[in-house]
């Protein structure tokens, strides 16, 4: 009897007073003014400028010159093509040390692994600027790498390696794209590792010994098992590297070539050594956009994985 | 030990364990593989802090020495920048506790119209390229004249911390359990007692989790600082720009790396329980 008023009281509590039903929104209310004004407002304020005329363009309700003179500038255009290029490079190979890594930490428990498994987290506690720093000691010339090809006498080899890549031969890769692949891919590994192997670890050994047991070699086991057991964790980890790299600055700023530059810094200079904020906003708009499709996938998959979970639960 | 083993006839599935001690082959060229391209350029920092000359080829530097340890600390930025660095990352975790915890709460705890929606909104702070949002937010905050000023800096920074002080504590106070507030309001204790001696406890090894991940994720960023709060506010990434780019003592950069180190290796102290809790990923939404 008493139990049951209470929860009859407990259920319209809430749903009588008008304070009460607000409470939770004047809880929540200032990260999401945060997140609003500080996301939401930039974003649509810099669609809305760089689409409005002024004098120096053409057009009466809105004009696409801005836009036009990104894409008829051949350095713009070359730092679109070039962070995408780099982009797709370092989340291909991202992808490929992760998945052979996690992998391995799925079907081995052993104080090895546990190496492995520790090696490959430890960037994770290595500040980007202090990764920039080592880097340049460990890829420029009279660095690391090539302090020990020449040590060992190997730049022979290293020169055929590089000329089979239609190279005249070896060279550092500070200040040359594949040293900005190989920043970017140090910093997103122990990321990439962590989500794979979380995702892996929801992969059945019973599902994988029964394909086994029909006679399923390694390779169809991975295509045709693990692979779509994987999908969501594999969607996040291309979506939100693509993103991260494509909206960096700091690693490609300071081990990158002069020219083309990635998006972040000709954007950095354009807004701060021009003084140019119409056209930097104009090469803002033009990553999101550039990022809009991953960025949603992104967010659908997120939402898609929490539905699954709940109902789980 | 190995001789015995073919005789014994072993079932199928108990091969993969006898392997994997000693014939772990992948194991070991991937342990290679990650101390060359993860400790390789770490071991560079740690041999330039501590060099006093290192020329030509070498593959080890000729001296060692703190020699310049000393000259590191007294340049005026280093003495400047190291209180403004933690002033800032202090400043940004209090607020976002402030600003953050009673919305987990409220997300966790109450029931409202639109509550999944609003909680999964907390994602588009990883939905855009971060460089591009700060240029965007730097033309808004030309206007307002926050350029230059801490609380700009502050502001970009709180932002960055939203998604993670949100999800973490969310899914910690999702995680208590109902039953044990109710007994304990059984037994007599008011809301106030219930909250900060259940339900506070519970939850406090994630809060703390998400308040170490705010704080060391602030102390080391950079571009936002560079962007917003350039060219008044300095911090020890920032002044770690020039060091790296255009000077001739390679010595400054190493050194002022080893110190600017110290929060991440506390947070390195915890690693274990931050993986196990996964609250390293939880930062992406995952």
């Amino acid at each position: 009897m008493s139990t049951q008023t209470q929860s009859l009281t407990d259920k319209r509590v809430p749903k009588q007073t008008v304070v009460g039903r607000l409470i939770p929104y004047l809880l929540i209310a200032p990260p999401i003014i945060l997140v609003a004004a500080l996301i939401f407002f930039p974003a649509i304020q810099s669609v809305i400028r760089t689409l409005t005329p002024d004098e120096t363009t053409s057009g009466g309700l809105f004009t696409l010159d801005r836009y036009r003179a990104f894409f008829n500038d051949p350095n713009s255009v070359a730092s679109l093509v070039f962070t995408t290029e780099i982009t797709l490079t370092a989340v291909f190979v991202l992808l490929i040390i992760g998945l052979v890594l996690s992998l391995y930490l799925r079907f081995r428990k052993s104080r090895l692994s546990n190496f492995v498994q520790g090696l490959a987290i430890f960037p994770l506690f290595v500040p980007g600027i202090i990764l920039a720093y080592a880097l340049i000691q460990f890829l420029a010339p009279r660095g690391m790498i090539d302090n020990l090809i020449h040590a060992t006498g190997t730049k022979p080899v290293f020169d055929a390696v590089y000329r089979l890549f239609g190279l005249t031969g070896y060279r550092t890769a500070y200040l040359r794209p594949e040293g900005v692949v190989f920043a970017v891919v140090w910093e997103g590994l122990p990321f990439t590792v962590l989500i794979l192997t979380a995702g892996l670890g929801q992969v059945d050994d019973s599902v994988i010994e029964s394909a086994r047991d029909v006679g399923a070699n390694i390779f169809q086991v991975f295509r045709l098992i693990i692979l779509p057991l994987i999908e969501r964790p594999l969607l996040i980890v291309i979506c939100l590297n693509f993103i991260g790299i494509f909206g960096s600055y700091t690693l490609p700023y300071l081990i990158g070539p002069a020219a083309p530059q990635v998006m972040g810094v000709l954007m950095q200079n354009t807004y701060n050594q021009f003084f140019a904020p119409l056209e930097a906003q104009t090469q803002a708009v033009i990553t999101f956009l550039a990022c809009a499709i991953v960025g949603l996938l992104y967010i659908r998959t997120i939402i898609r994985q929490r539905a699954g979970q709940e109902k789980f639960a | 030990m190995s001789a015995i083993a073919p005789i014994v006839s072993v079932p199928a599935a108990a091969i993969p364990k006898r392997r994997s001690a000693q014939r772990d082959w992948i194991g070991w060229v991937l342990l290679a593989f990650l101390v060359f391209f993860i400790l390789g350029p770490i071991s560079t920092v740690i041999l330039w802090a501590f060099a006093i000359r290192w020329t030509g080829g070498s593959l080890i530097p000729q001296e060692f020495g703190f020699h310049f340890w000393e000259l590191t600390f007294a340049r005026a930025d280093v003495r400047a920048a190291i209180p403004n660095t933690i002033l800032i990352s202090v400043s940004v975790t209090i607020l976002s506790a402030l600003v953050c915890l009673p919305a987990a709460y409220a997300f966790a705890r109450m029931r409202f119209v639109g509550r999944q929606f609003l909680l999964l909104s907390f994602l588009l702070t990883n939905a855009f390229p971060r460089f591009a949002l700060y240029v965007a937010i730097a033309v808004v905050f030309f206007r307002l004249h926050l350029i230059g000023t801490q609380f700009g800096v502050i502001l970009i920074e709180l932002l960055n911390t939203t998604l993670l002080m949100i999800w973490i504590p969310t899914a910690a106070f999702q995680g208590v359990e109902r039953s044990l507030e109710e007994v304990a309001m059984d037994v007599g204790a008011s809301r106030w007692q219930v909250f900060f001696r259940i339900t506070v406890p519970l939850v406090f090894p994630a809060i703390a989790s998400a308040l170490l991940l705010t704080f060391v994720g602030t102390f080391y960023e950079a571009v936002a600082v560079i962007l917003i709060g350039a060219p008044n506010v300095l911090t020890i990434p920032v002044i770690m720009y020039p060091l790296i780019n255009n000077t001739l003592v390679t010595q400054y950069g190493a050194i002022l790396s080893l110190v600017l180190w110290v929060p991440s290796l506390v947070l390195l102290f915890f690693a274990r329980r931050l993986v196990r809790g996964s609250y390293l990923t939880a930062g992406f939404g995952v």
